[in-house]
């Protein structure tokens, strides 16, 4: 048994580019996601109704989570943040897909979203404070600290991604487990906990985490 | 000095891989207990003020998703000697 992601094929024939069943299932998703946004937000109208409310439930939501965090920037990085809330949130429910893994049971689709988390964050702090008010934070509150500082953001990415990836997998190799054990409807309960409850939240998570790295890196 | 058949060393190298996973898991005992003690205090202050249930909630999440990471690190360790070895 091998958790991890299979190579189905490689691209162009060379070795060191692999296709992975994560990264097919991560670009079915990705489209799944467009239609659906298209489908959502086709025909607005100034007084919603029908699947307008849905998107405009969600994009209150998230909007009323940012706000607080970062004052007055809420639909700055309403994109960024809605993004990675229904992008990690559909992979992950698209694992109750019977035979299909979640792209997000691949570290490099959480590494990916993390370091671009990461950049982001560093690239805000930046521009709020200055070239060099941007350097001087590292040696807060005395320079002594700046090697544990450096450490500490570099860490960041690595914490925010294993997360996402140890729930998942954790999760997957479980229910794996359980289907060996015992077949039938025993293991359905625990897709509902696994791939709904743990998933959705680790989505939500995720998303608040990196508004919290956001919000850190802009003070 | 004893000398090992090349399969006898085989067979304690995965042995010893797969104690080490069970041991690596002894650290989940530290994020359940962070977690629980969070869940505890978020009832605690949502009993004193039910009006800030929302905040709580979240915040109480955020918090526990943290304490979460040294149990995911362990578990990834036990994944790893588990499935490479």
């Amino acid at each position: 048994m091998n958790p991890g992601p299979q190579t189905i094929t490689h691209l162009f024939g060379k070795s060191y580019l692999p296709v992975t069943d994560t990264l097919i299932i991560g670009w079915v998703s990705v489209i799944l996601i467009i239609i659906l946004a298209k489908y959502l937000t086709s025909d607005l109208k100034l007084r919603p109704e029908g699947k307008q409310n849905i998107a405009e439930l969600f994009i209150t939501a998230v909007y009323d989570q940012i706000e607080p965090m970062i004052e007055g920037e809420g639909w700055k990085f309403l994109p960024f943040i809605a993004t990675i809330f229904i992008y990690i949130g559909f992979s992950n429910l698209i694992g109750l897909v019977p035979g299909v893994p979640s792209p997000t049971a691949d570290l490099n689709t959480t590494l990916g979203l993390a370091l671009v988390v990461f950049l982001v964050s560093h690239f805000e702090g930046m521009r709020d404070k200055g070239i060099w008010g941007y350097i001087k934070s590292f040696g807060q509150p005395v320079i002594f600290l700046l090697p544990l500082n450096v450490v500490g953001e570099l860490a960041k990415p690595i914490s925010h991604s294993f997360r996402l990836f140890g729930n998942i997998v954790g999760g997957g190799i479980i229910i794996t487990l359980i289907y060996q054990a015992a077949p039938g409807l025993i293991p359905v309960p625990l897709h509902a906990w696994f791939d709904l409850f743990i998933g959705l939240i680790q989505a939500l998570i995720f998303g608040m985490v990196a508004i919290a790295y956001i919000a850190v890196a802009k003070q | 000095m004893v000398e090992f058949a090349p399969e006898v060393i085989d067979t304690i190298i995965r042995a010893s891989a797969l104690l080490g996973a069970g041991f690596a898991m002894i650290a989940g005992i530290g994020p359940g207990i962070g977690q629980g003690y969070a869940a505890g205090k978020a009832v605690e202050s949502v009993a004193r003020d039910p009006e800030a249930r929302g905040n709580i909630i979240t915040t109480m999440l955020l918090g526990q998703a943290v304490a979460e990471s040294t149990g995911i690190y362990s578990l990834v360790i036990a994944i790893v000697l588990i499935f490479t070895i």
